[in-house]
């Protein structure tokens, strides 16, 4: 034939020691706020940045809002984005003025909260470009802003970071971190600590060469660059390096052949957290790109993994992977709360991870040591994960490849157990957290994927289907120290919200019907619901306003990936009419895209 | 390099239309050309955004009938050749103009559905 994919391949030379920074372990004796970060300690009621706190407990010690009252909650004020964009993330509440950051094109705007009708204080409206919005695998979505030191840091979509002064709207500083020609965006929300501003890309589906980069706060200029796969040198994996179960150098060299992980995905574009005591920031890995796994034969190390890392300088010093050669899409981008469980009548330092391959993880964060892994939700990939190694027990027969065909009946399905967009919460007054999760599984079909720079490296075809029962989700409150599940509440559909918890004990989350709803956060019972205008994919926050009430905020706006699954749900572009999802064909019956903010007191 | 076209769906200001070239597609109806232009898609990753079949994800839907940059021949070949400002990547650099009309040939063929304006739930 005439036409003849040239593939070209991106060039990596860049890789000389020069360009990395050596780690030097320089002990910071900062004694740096840690309230709040489970729950204890005094919380201030502003929400400064994505996870509430450090630890992601996403746990507000307000208590005005109880499981008595919140039958009364009513709805106080409602503002449209006038953007469509899947409004995933949280807005951000410091000093009486509410920060709200929508997708592309990523307006920033600052709402009075101290004056009648919360009228803006200023909006920034930075020049992002167009381009990106093909770019981006999933919906031109962002998960918010971070707050810290008079600033507002945020990451627009086309790859670059900013800092806007919080009192004036003035830009600050503007910086590219990543690169778009090679199928890099960034809808992630920045994590800063000290004066460290991590980012990270999306690009799982692109075939990037995944990192995390460390921008000094005050300039925005880059301090360093630590790849997620590749040579040590590249991995910032030095002397420091102590995994719990892997030995030796170049673990994430040798667990691919030949340079497939230059194009191995690996992306960083969910939360983060940091322990300021053992001073080691924690946050997950995508998954391997391409999707048909035959193309990456080996562990695929540090995809879908959990790395911890000195926020200084990057060194790595021990990371975990969850699903060693992911061969189903299985992300490790959700969360990681930050909690000290007693486990076997031990006080234990643990790190709680709800992953997409449907195993609930609770890790020693000291070490990265699995203490317990159970299934949250229906999973048939694996039976079991194995304590003495680490490792899942894989069902052979689940495997999949473009040698392999079309493996059915896959749970969870690619959208995960629990989608990392939906950061679960933990109560310090229940011990449980309070997970978002889907009840979805997939047949899938893998086939070769030609790499191509800017263009999607996939190789597979994955219809879902609901999972056993035939609810599509559940929000569940589930127990870490033992890995079981002790109440859920049904739902028809995936759910793909956020959730916050209070000492008032009651626990908020959204439906993609678009529902926001208030259980008790013992029992599980449903004690209110209003609907919102739009299918929630955002995450809810709780704050004191300058009335000194407290109130729960959220987004509607159905997005993300349901852009993508159930086109029909958008009706602002005569040019593209879409089929219903097949497995969910009534989610457009319930609702539309649309981005609203909200805010409930009583 | 293809001559400028124009898109007949445009209004033209004063009621007069521009001068233009036209693109004719040498494979039109072809349907092994189609079948050849299917596989193409696939293999430049068309489908990673557009979906399989083309029936939209990132990317719109190119098989509703429905054109946001217009739907003829010429106008579809543009939109590979040189790519479009919301994230349509420009493939005229590495793919042959016979394989973007082989594309176009398979978009072409595909049946539109019927009832694209009403979607409904009550009986
Ligand atoms: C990186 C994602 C991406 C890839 C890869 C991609 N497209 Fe697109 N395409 C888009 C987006 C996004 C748009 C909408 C652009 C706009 O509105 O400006 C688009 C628009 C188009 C249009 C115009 C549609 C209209 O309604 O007028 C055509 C035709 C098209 N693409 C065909 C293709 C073909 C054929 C390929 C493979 C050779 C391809 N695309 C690969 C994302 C992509």
């Amino acid at each position: 034939m005439t036409w003849q994919p040239s593939t070209p391949r991106a060039i990596f030379s860049s890789l000389d020691a020069g360009v990395f920074m050596r780690p030097c372990r320089i002990l910071l004796l900062l004694s740096l706020p840690w309230a709040g970060a489970q729950g204890q300690g005094r919380d201030d009621g502003q929400w400064t940045m994505p996870g509430k706190n450090y630890a992601s407990t996403r746990y507000s010690t307000l208590t005005a809002i109880t499981a008595a009252n919140v039958a009364r909650l009513r709805p106080v004020w409602s503002f449209s984005t006038g953007v469509l964009g899947g409004h995933e993330g949280q807005p951000l509440v410091v000093d009486g003025t509410m920060y709200v950051v929508t997708p592309f094109p990523n307006v920033l705007y600052a709402f009075d909260l101290a004056q009648e009708g919360y009228p803006l204080k200023w909006k920034y409206r930075p020049d992002v470009s167009a381009t990106s919005v093909g770019i981006a695998c999933c919906d031109a979505i962002n998960r918010g802003a971070f707050y810290t030191g008079g600033k507002i840091v945020y990451n627009l979509l086309d790859g670059h970071t900013v800092a806007v002064d919080a009192v004036t709207g003035k830009e600050l500083w503007k910086t590219q971190i990543a690169d778009m020609t090679r199928g890099e965006t960034t809808p992630m929300a920045p994590f800063v600590v000290k004066d460290r501003v991590i980012v990270g890309p999306s690009g799982g589906e692109f075939g990037i060469h995944g990192w995390a980069k460390a921008l000094d706060l005050a300039t925005g200029r880059l301090i360093w660059t630590a790849y997620n796969a590749g040579p040590d040198s590249a991995v910032l994996a030095g002397a420091a390096f102590k995994p719990f179960y892997d030995k030796g150098p170049e673990l994430a060299l040798k667990t691919w052949e030949g340079d497939a992980w230059q194009t191995g995905g690996v992306p960083v574009w969910g939360w983060l957290s940091y322990d300021p005591e053992l001073d080691l920031l924690y946050f997950g890995t995508g998954n391997a790109a391409p999707y048909n796994a035959e193309q990456r034969p080996g562990d695929n190390k540090w995809a879908s993994s959990v790395l911890a890392r000195r926020p200084e300088d990057g060194a790595l010093v021990w990371a975990y992977q969850f699903t060693p050669h992911e061969n189903w899409d299985y992300d490790a981008n959700a969360e990681m709360i930050l909690v000290d469980l007693t486990i076997q009548g031990r006080l234990r330092k643990t790190l709680v991870h709800f992953d997409k391959n449907g195993f609930a993880y609770t890790l020693d964060r000291v070490t990265g040591e699995v203490l317990v892994a159970e299934p949250f939700t229906t999973v048939t990939w694996a039976k079991r994960v194995d304590r003495a190694s680490g490792r899942p027990v894989v069902d052979t027969t689940r495997l999949t490849g473009a040698s392999r065909g079309n493996v059915r009946d896959i749970c969870p399905s690619l959208e995960g157990g629990k989608t990392p967009v939906a950061p679960a919460a933990y109560s310090p007054r229940t011990g449980l957290f309070y997970v978002a999760t889907n009840n979805l599984c997939m047949d899938f079909e893998a086939s070769a994927a030609a790499h191509i720079a800017g263009t999607p490296y996939i190789g597979a075809s994955t219809p879902y289907h609901a999972g056993p029962g035939g609810h599509m989700g559940a929000f569940i409150a589930w127990d870490a120290r033992v890995g079981r599940k002790v109440w859920e509440i049904r739902e028809p559909y995936p759910v793909w919200s956020g959730s916050v918890a209070t000492a008032g004990d009651v626990v908020f989350y959204g439906t993609l019907d678009g529902w926001f709803k208030a259980a008790d956060a013992r029992s599980g019972k449903v004690l209110w619901k209003f609907k919102v205008g739009s299918g929630v994919v955002g995450c809810p926050i709780t704050y004191r306003g300058p009335d000194g009430k407290q109130y729960v905020a959220i987004y509607a706006g159905i997005g993300g990936d349901w852009f993508l699954l159930s086109g029909d749900v958008r009706s602002d572009d005569p040019a593209d009419v879409r089929p219903p999802a097949d497995f969910a064909p009534n989610l457009a019956r319930h609702t539309s895209q649309g981005g609203i903010v909200w805010i409930f007191g009583l | 390099m293809p001559p400028a076209v124009r898109s007949d769906a445009h209004v033209f200001a004063g009621g007069v239309a521009p001068p233009a070239g036209t693109l004719s597609n040498p494979f039109a109806g072809d349907r092994q050309a189609a079948g050849d232009g299917e596989r193409i898609f696939r293999a430049m990753n068309c489908d990673g955004c557009h979906g399989g079949g083309a029936l939209g994800w990132e990317g719109p839907s190119l098989v509703d009938g429905r054109w946001r940059y217009g739907g003829g021949d010429g106008e579809v070949f543009h939109s590979i050749y040189y790519g479009r400002p919301r994230g349509m990547p420009a493939y005229g650099g590495i793919l042959e103009t016979d394989g973007i009309w082989k594309i176009v040939t398979y978009l072409r063929a595909q049946p539109v559905p019927q009832d694209v304006p009403t979607e409904q739930w009550t009986p």
